[in-house]
């Protein structure tokens, strides 16, 4: 045995380690990215007649409608109502949507999180439950995963199109087109919640005797429960962005009325519409600033 | 105390007759056989053996990684040993069907080093918790969300009985740390268990509330008469509160003797680092 007055000679860490190594690639990468596409700031400046429209478009900002720019036949509802059943219907696609990619996120985060399973084989489980452990729920996960991750590769606009191909200007087409990527991520953040919080309550409560699907319900969702919530809304925003979209392939939302006044290049009217979504979103921000609020106190 | 005379329910006893005399009916009896714990190839607790008479009260004393948690965990049956028995109640657990298990578990009242409480729950959820060891999915279910008037008075009688009866309703993170270990406790009470196991409860709370944690342990297992171990660093509580020490060092018992008969030395030795490289040597040679 070595005396203690001969320390090992430590091998120093190396002036560039792997993290160092995967920075510097990165930062490679994004500048390679940049000179591919030949990005340069002279392409920002537009050409003599795109100057001009861009300052129209610009003064629409400071200037929204709130009167049709052009002649309307008499009996037209007055544009702001307009704006607020376009807006009305955004919400409601989106809740739709969201609703149902709820439900499935939850469904499908439970089967593609691990902290309910893993380690039950390790002590105590019962012989059921742990050839469960070993075999079924590993391979429940793995589908799963897998699903969720088709899910959400197929953005929701793609998925519009895809049933709007099929089945025609489908009301339940366009609700499904958000709900289905919506589910897909909502899935894959709440497991991902779920196997990162805490699981010392989960444990206490699996060593009463208390089954998986109890110690899941109980002592895990609880802990991911306050982020899982703060995330939803994220996506509830998310969502009504994505419902105002549809509205460029003919649903009846903000999308809708945007792309007809900018067909007719009514840049004030266009203004509208965005601030209309702009105010949506912030009311969604408020309402779940006040929610997170009361979670954390 | 009602004396009784339990008679071994399975084929294999690991009861010593003389301890039937002394059961307290309702509290739980524990005993190790030469259990050993391995993870991987360390061993957690080597050929361990221990019987711990019903309505006992035993504290596990000894540095940290002696093994007092492993051998906690065996006797709460979420743990199986690599090599050696655990008997519950005169039940070898190596023999029990998993509802036998998962029943055993239910009346085994645990307290942990950090409370494990849900904190963004209240407190009545977090003890009504308790009992979800024996109910079905739908009954947690219910008695989580809509908890029964019945559920919700005993909660608060026994949050009453550990001092902190006004926080009912509170939620959890609100809680101070010597609070939060309370409701722990009352979560463990509120099992109806027939023993209380105790791993470092009072780690996470300053001294003067360690005292009365202990304090309290010990009275609510001498009221209801329940077994109690309780795995403890500090020697003089576990000296001031407990009959029997059980000394662990190196997953090996190096002592299992009534209080008034340990002496200081066993005591300085089973935390002196010397004695630690000692056993180390002894085992080298062994080999």
């Amino acid at each position: 045995m070595k005396s203690s007055a001969e320390l090992p000679l430590l091998a120093r860490p190396a002036w560039i380690g792997p993290r160092g190594t995967a920075i510097l690639l990165l930062t490679a990468a994004s500048i390679a990215a940049w000179f591919l596409l030949d990005l340069t700031p002279r392409a920002l400046i537009p050409h003599a007649g795109g100057i001009e429209v861009a300052k129209r478009f610009f003064a629409g900002a400071l200037q929204p409608a709130f009167e049709y720019e052009s002649e309307v036949p008499p009996g037209t509802r007055p544009i702001l109502v307009t704006v607020l059943e376009y807006a009305r219907r955004t919400v409601v696609f989106a809740t739709a949507g969201m609703s149902l990619a709820l439900v499935l996120g939850i469904v499908l985060g439970f089967f593609a999180s691990s902290a309910w399973w893993r380690g039950e084989h390790i002590g105590g489980a019962s012989r059921t439950g742990r050839f469960l452990a070993r075999t079924i729920w590993p391979f429940v996960w793995l589908c799963t995963r897998g699903l969720i991750t088709f899910m959400r590769s197929v953005h929701e606009l793609l998925w519009a199109v895809l049933f709007l191909a099929a089945f025609g200007l489908n009301t339940f087409g366009a609700v499904i087109a958000i709900a289905i990527p919506y589910a897909g991520t909502l899935a894959k953040i709440f497991s991902e919640m779920i196997d990162e919080a805490p699981r010392d309550s989960g444990l206490a409560l699996r060593q009463i005797g208390s089954s998986p699907i109890t110690v899941f319900a109980f002592g895990l969702l609880p802990r991911a429960l306050p982020d899982m919530c703060a995330y939803a809304f994220y996506r509830f925003e998310c969502a009504i962005r994505s419902s105002a979209v549809l509205g460029f392939f003919g649903f009846p939302t903000l999308g809708y009325g945007l792309a007809q006044a900018f067909e007719n290049l009514h840049y004030h009217e266009v203004w509208t519409y965005l601030y209309a979504l702009m105010a949506l979103v912030i009311v969604v921000e408020l309402w779940s600033g006040a929610v997170r609020a009361r979670f954390v106190a | 105390m009602t004396l009784s005379r339990k008679q071994p329910s399975t084929s294999v006893s690991c009861a010593d007759p003389d301890a039937w005399t002394r059961v307290v009916a309702g509290s739980a009896a524990f005993e190790l056989h030469s259990a050993s714990v391995r993870y991987d190839a360390r061993a957690a607790l080597l050929e361990a053996s221990l019987v711990v008479d019903p309505g006992e009260s035993v504290a596990l004393v000894g540095p940290s990684g002696a093994g007092k948690t492993t051998l906690l965990r065996l006797l709460n049956a979420s743990l199986t040993p690599s090599a050696g028995s655990v008997c519950v109640d005169y039940k070898n657990l190596a023999q029990l069907s998993p509802v036998e298990l998962r029943a055993v578990r239910a009346r085994i009242g645990f307290v942990h080093q950090d409370p494990s409480l849900v904190p963004n729950l209240r407190v009545s959820q977090n003890v009504i918790a308790g009992a979800l060891g024996r109910a079905s999915f739908f009954g947690s279910a219910r008695a989580m969300l809509w908890p029964r008037r019945t559920d919700l008075e005993r909660a608060a009688r026994i949050l009453t009985r550990v001092g902190i009866g006004d926080k009912l309703f509170q939620r959890t993170d609100r809680l101070s740390g010597g609070e939060r270990q309370r409701v722990a406790i009352a979560r463990a009470l509120f099992q109806d268990p027939s023993a209380l196991l105790a791993d470092e409860p009072v780690s996470s709370v300053d001294p003067a509330r360690a005292r009365d944690t202990v304090a309290l342990l010990c009275e609510l297992s001498r009221e209801r008469g329940l077994t109690l171990v309780v795995s403890i660093h500090d020697i003089a509580l576990a000296r001031e509160f407990f009959p029997r020490l059980v000394g662990l060092r190196a997953g090996r018992i190096v002592f299992d003797e009534r209080t008034q008969d340990v002496e200081a030395g066993a005591l300085t030795d089973l935390y002196a680092l010397a004695g630690l490289e000692r056993v180390e040597t002894a085992r080298e040679i062994e080999r």
